[in-house]
Formats: C-alpha cells, sequence, structure tokens
C-alpha cells in the first residue's frame, strides 16, 4: 500500500529524514513512534504531499506521490495534528464542503457523510456548528472529514494529543473500526501503550532514521529476544537457583524472594523438564511466563543512543 | 453546473457573519455622505449658472462611480490579502492542499469569493447609483459600462492581494504589500514616460535636435500607462463625460503624431487611440492579474520547485 524507498529530507544543515525505507501493507494499522524531531511529521508530510522529498520515492496504492499528484491525492485521507475549523459552518456543510473538493455530487456528498457521521457517532450534531464541537468531535469530524472520499490509505498526525480519556478511547475504537473495514491507516503518535493496543505494525524513528519497523511481535523479538522466563515461587528459592544454573545455556538475569529471571535457549519440553525438577525437589513452584515485552521499553531501549 | 467549493463555503460562511452587513452599512454611508456633498455642491453652481440642475445632476455619475471603484481598490487587496495567511494562521490550509484541488483553483476560488463580495456592494449601491440615469438622463449603457469596470478594478486588486497573500506570511504584510504594488501601478508605470520627456527636453536644449530615432521609438515610453489605472479610470470618465480622450491629447501632444513632425514608430501606433488604449489596456490589466493568480497558485503549491539532487 505504502512504499517509502530511500527518502531523504533536509532543512538547511539538519538532516530531518535521512534514508527513510519503509513498506506497508494493505489492510496494516502502522504506529509511526518517535522522539520530538525524529522526522515522523516530516515524513508524513512528505506521503500527504505537503512537502517535496530531496531524495527518495514513495508508492502509493502503486503509484508514484511525486509524479501522479492529482491521483495520490485521492488515494490519501490525512488529519493534521493541528487544524482549524470555520466559524459559520455546521457540521453536514463542512463535510459537504470537502466532498466537493474531491468533486463529488451533492447527493453522493449527503448519503456518504451521513454514514461517516454515524460511523465516528457525531450523527446528532450535524445541525451543530463545528466550532461548537468538544475537541474530541472535532477530532472525530476531522477523520470522518479525511473519509469522504473513501482514501485507500488514511494518515493521522499525533490524532490523541489533547485529548481526554475518553475521547482517545473513542478515537482508538473508531481507529480499530476502520482498520477492520479493511483501511491503511498510518498513525503516529506519542501514547505508546495505546498503540501497542492498537496497531499490528510499528516504525520507530529517531534523529531522521527509521530504526526499525515490522509486525509489532517480530520488532520485540528482535529487539527482547524470545528467550526470557520468570519462575515465581513461594518456597525453595536456592534450590530452584542451584537447578536452574545446572542447565547449560542458562542465565540467570535476577533472583528475587519470589520470582527468578532467566534468560535461556532452552526447548518447550526442556523447560517442562527443569520446571518439573524443581517441584520434585520440593521448590513450590507458583507459575511461569515468557517475559512479554512492552511497547515503551522497546522504544526505550531502541531509542536510548 | 460545478461551483468553486471556496466561493460557495467562503460566502455562506461570511453571509452569516455581521462583518458584511456592517461593511454594506459603512459602504452605503460613505456613498450617501458624496451624493449628499455633490449634491450641495451641484444646487450651489447651479444657483449662479444658468444651467440647470437636472443636467448637472450626470456629475453623480462620475463622483459615485470613482468613489466606489476607490473603496473596492482599498478593501477588496484586504480581504484577498488575508485570505491563504488567513486559511495557514487557521491551520486549514494543509488539509485544504491535499485535496483534489488544484494550487490555481483554491487561489482562484479565493479571487471569486472577493469579487462576488464587492458585487454585493456594488449591487446595494444601485439605486443611489441609477439617479443621475433617472434625473440626469444619462444613457442606460454606462451603467453596465460601470459595472464591468467595477468588476475588473475587483478582480485586478483581488489578484494583487492573493498574490501577496502567498508571497507573505503574515496577513498584515499581505495588505501593506499589496499597497505597495499600488503604488507601483499608479507611480512606477508613469516613471518610463516622464524619463522619456526629461531626457527629450534635455535634448531638445543641449543638442541642435532631438535625434530621429528618439522621437519615432521614444514614445513607447508611455506604453507602461496602459497599466496605470488612473489613466485607465480617467479615459473611460472623460469619454462619457467630455467626450474627449486623454490618450488622444496625449499622443497629439507628447508624440507629434499629430503634429506630423515625425510619425511614432513601434507598438506604441497600436495604442495611439483612445479606443485601442481601451481595449489593450483591459486586456492587459486582466492578463496581469491572470498572471499575478498563477504566480500565487505556484507559490501555494506546497510541492513547488525541484528536488535536490542527492
Amino acid at each position: 500500500m505504502l512504499q517509502i524507498d530511500h527518502l531523504y529530507k533536509s532543512y538547511g544543515k539538519f538532516q530531518a529524514v535521512s534514508n527513510l525505507t519503509l513498506h506497508i501493507p494493505p489492510g496494516d494499522l502502522f504506529g509511526f513512534v518517535g522522539p520530538n524531531g525524529a522526522g515522523k511529521t516530516t515524513t508524513i508530510r512528505m506521503v500527504c504531499g505537503l512537502m517535496l522529498p530531496d531524495g527518495g520515492n514513495i508508492i502509493i496504492n502503486g503509484m508514484n506521490a511525486l509524479t501522479q499528484q492529482k491521483e495520490i491525492k485521492k488515494q490519501i485521507g490525512y488529519v493534521p495534528d493541528f487544524f482549524g475549523v470555520y466559524d459559520n459552518l455546521k457540521v453536514r456543510e463542512y463535510m459537504d464542503f470537502y466532498g466537493s473538493m474531491y468533486r463529488m455530487n451533492s447527493n453522493e456528498i449527503e448519503r456518504i457523510a451521513d454514514d461517516l457521521l454515524e460511523l465516528v457517532n457525531l450523527s446528532d450534531k450535524k445541525e451543530a456548528f463545528v466550532d461548537t464541537l468538544s475537541r474530541g468531535m472535532k477530532q472525530r469530524l476531522c477523520v470522518a472529514r479525511a473519509l469522504i472520499h473513501n482514501p485507500a490509505l488514511l494518515i493521522l498526525d499525533e490524532p490523541n494529543s489533547g485529548l481526554d480519556p475518553r475521547a482517545r478511547v473513542e478515537m482508538k475504537e473508531l481507529l480499530q473500526n476502520l482498520r477492520s473495514m479493511g483501511k491503511t491507516i498510518v498513525i503516529s503518535s506519542h501514547i505508546l501503550s495505546e498503540l501497542s493496543e492498537m496497531c499490528n505494525s510499528i516504525g520507530i524513528m529517531d534523529h531522521g532514521n527509521l530504526v526499525t519497523a515490522g509486525r509489532i511481535e517480530d520488532v520485540m523479538e528482535g529487539v527482547f529476544g524470545n528467550n526470557q522466563l520468570i519462575i515465581t515461587l513461594e518456597e525453595g528459592r536456592d534450590t530452584a537457583t542451584r537447578i536452574v544454573n545446572e542447565h547449560a545455556g542458562v542465565r540467570v538475569d535476577s533472583v528475587g524472594e519470589h520470582e527468578i529471571k532467566l534468560s535461556h535457549n532452552m526447548t518447550k519440553q526442556e523447560i517442562a523438564k527443569m520446571i518439573g525438577t524443581m517441584i520434585a525437589e520440593g521448590v513450590v513452584v507458583t507459575g511461569f511466563h515468557k517475559q512479554e515485552g512492552d511497547l515503551e521499553t522497546l522504544f526505550m531501549r531502541v531509542t536510548e543512543n | 453546473m460545478y461551483l468553486n467549493p471556496i466561493v460557495k463555503k467562503d460566502i455562506k460562511v461570511q453571509s452569516r457573519s455581521m462583518k458584511i452587513c456592517w461593511g454594506v452599512f459603512a459602504y452605503e454611508l460613505i456613498l450617501a455622505l458624496v451624493f449628499f456633498l455633490a449634491m450641495s455642491v451641484i444646487q450651489s453652481s447651479s444657483r449662479y449658472s444658468a444651467s440647470n440642475i437636472y443636467s448637472a445632476i450626470v456629475w453623480l455619475y462620475p463622483t459615485l462611480a470613482v468613489t466606489q471603484l476607490i473603496i473596492l481598490g482599498m478593501v477588496v487587496p484586504i480581504r484577498t490579502a488575508s485570505s491563504i495567511s488567513g486559511e495557514k494562521e487557521r491551520q486549514t490550509f494543509d488539509i485544504m492542499m491535499t485535496t483534489s484541488m488544484s494550487p490555481f483553483s483554491v487561489v482562484m476560488g479565493k479571487v471569486m469569493t472577493a469579487v462576488v463580495q464587492s458585487m454585493f456592494f456594488v449591487v446595494a449601491s444601485m439605486p443611489v447609483m441609477a439617479l443621475p440615469f433617472i434625473i440626469g438622463g444619462m444613457s442606460w449603457a454606462y451603467l453596465f459600462w460601470f459595472l464591468a469596470i467595477a468588476l475588473l478594478v475587483a478582480f485586478f486588486s483581488a489578484s494583487i492581494g492573493i498574490l501577496c497573500s502567498s508571497l507573505c506570511r503574515k496577513s498584515i504584510g499581505a495588505v501593506i504589500m499589496s499597497y505597495v504594488f499600488y503604488l507601483l501601478f499608479f507611480l512606477g508605470t508613469a516613471i518610463p514616460p516622464v524619463v522619456y520627456g526629461v531626457v527629450r527636453e534635455n535634448m531638445r536644449y543641449n543638442l541642435p535636435s532631438v535625434p530621429r530615432a528618439y522621437d519615432m521609438y521614444g514614445p513607447n515610453a508611455f506604453l507602461s500607462l496602459l497599466l496605470n489605472p488612473a489613466v485607465y479610470l480617467t479615459e473611460y470618465f472623460v469619454r462619457i463625460m467630455a467626450d474627449d480622450s486623454v490618450v488622444d491629447s496625449l499622443a497629439g501632444n507628447m508624440t507629434g503624431i499629430t503634429s506630423g513632425i515625425t510619425s511614432p514608430r513601434g507598438p506604441i501606433v497600436l495604442a495611439s487611440s483612445g479606443n485601442r488604449w481601451m481595449i489593450l489596456s483591459t486586456i492587459l490589466f486582466i492578463g496581469v492579474s491572470l498572471l499575478f493568480l498563477w504566480i500565487a497558485s505556484k507559490r501555494i503549491n506546497p510541492i513547488k520547485g525541484r528536488r535536490k539532487k542527492r
């Protein structure tokens, strides 16, 4: 769906985006993560045709974003981080205005706008003036506006900034609904916990470079590895530690009062056998599980340098 | 019929605001003041002359028309100068640029909004403007000529405003720049003929005779006045009110066309009569306006320019 190849952009001497290569398949909900100034917004603006890259290529749905601007604009729905609204314009007229900018006829706009306003839960606000809506409602209206021409790719730049918790949850549900409808969505955000719940793939940018990208599970595994185990126990900590140390290819990371963290390269059967040995020798094992990495830890780890 | 969405939206939004009502009120108020002032002058002058007041009333036409054109010329650039920069300040510009509308359509939409709005004002002035036609017995055709001229002035002023709006980040800067552009058109276009005249006078005193080539091709300096709004409007009103032509007089006096000493050559020949001058000047004003719109559309295009070599 979105293919970015060797993208470069600089502002004077500052390299905002450097050799960015990224492929996002259709139907993905892609989270674009990075600290401030990492180059996320610059990348998004280049993809949306709001900025010319210094080098590289952007292909959207098989079309070159730099040479086929007119066609590309029909493929993209863009929700910027900051957006204003027009005073004295009603929600219905707001949708009509943007629909007619895509040369849609009034009947078509009305039909689609009704559906979209229902989707974003603003059907009852159709006759309300846009400037009277709350920030969360405006944000949802902006998403509906971005979908008026049925774009294949929806790009949201920090859509949750400034929203209250309820509005954030509503926005999350909306994006998940859209994904289930088959839309490809790119979302840039600082709220990592929400991204990890919503997105199925992520890309982390730092200092203009794409540090890592891919399916969340793959990225996690690549960074944390798939071999961290936490054993929780009630009694027999020393015995358990001894048994763990007796196994080749196992390293104890930390030992707590009721918890042992270890890194290993054992098979599932070997793990089961080791736990069995512990129980046989009187260790009261209350549980064991693979350590799951979270997006925040992942983000901190890959951007620590 | 496809109506530019920006015109549709802007007219709707602005019609809902009280600004437009106050604007029309202020416009009518100024016209009323000018009308009463003109009437008092007409009345007092007819008291001491043989001419009757009804024939003098035709002078309301240029008085009110010029007043309106001055107001339009002053107000329209303010509206358009803040249009693009206003969208940027309101943070709606980026969204607009990601839609299917081309930058030229955006610019055209803003200009057309300003032109349509200025026509609100002009139409609102019709009852007052109709007096010289009803009482003074002027031909109604002049009323439509006035509408056409007002349309041209609005379009030209709006294009200056939109160009400045695309050049400046801040609305206030764009408004100031628009007035600087006016100065260029009003005064800047007068510089070449003045230079021509001064040099010719110097030659007359310092040389045995003015070189023939200078007299033949020098008058082309007057062509710059084709883009002078003051000359254009003066020519229009002098033709209507006095059945004379400023351009013809100018041509006769300054270039020697009528004196037969030296016939000028070059493009000035094409514009050497009042009629041709008006036609050429109108075409040039429209052309310059379109050029300004084109430049503005290039300026607002976010992916303008060439990519750096990498």
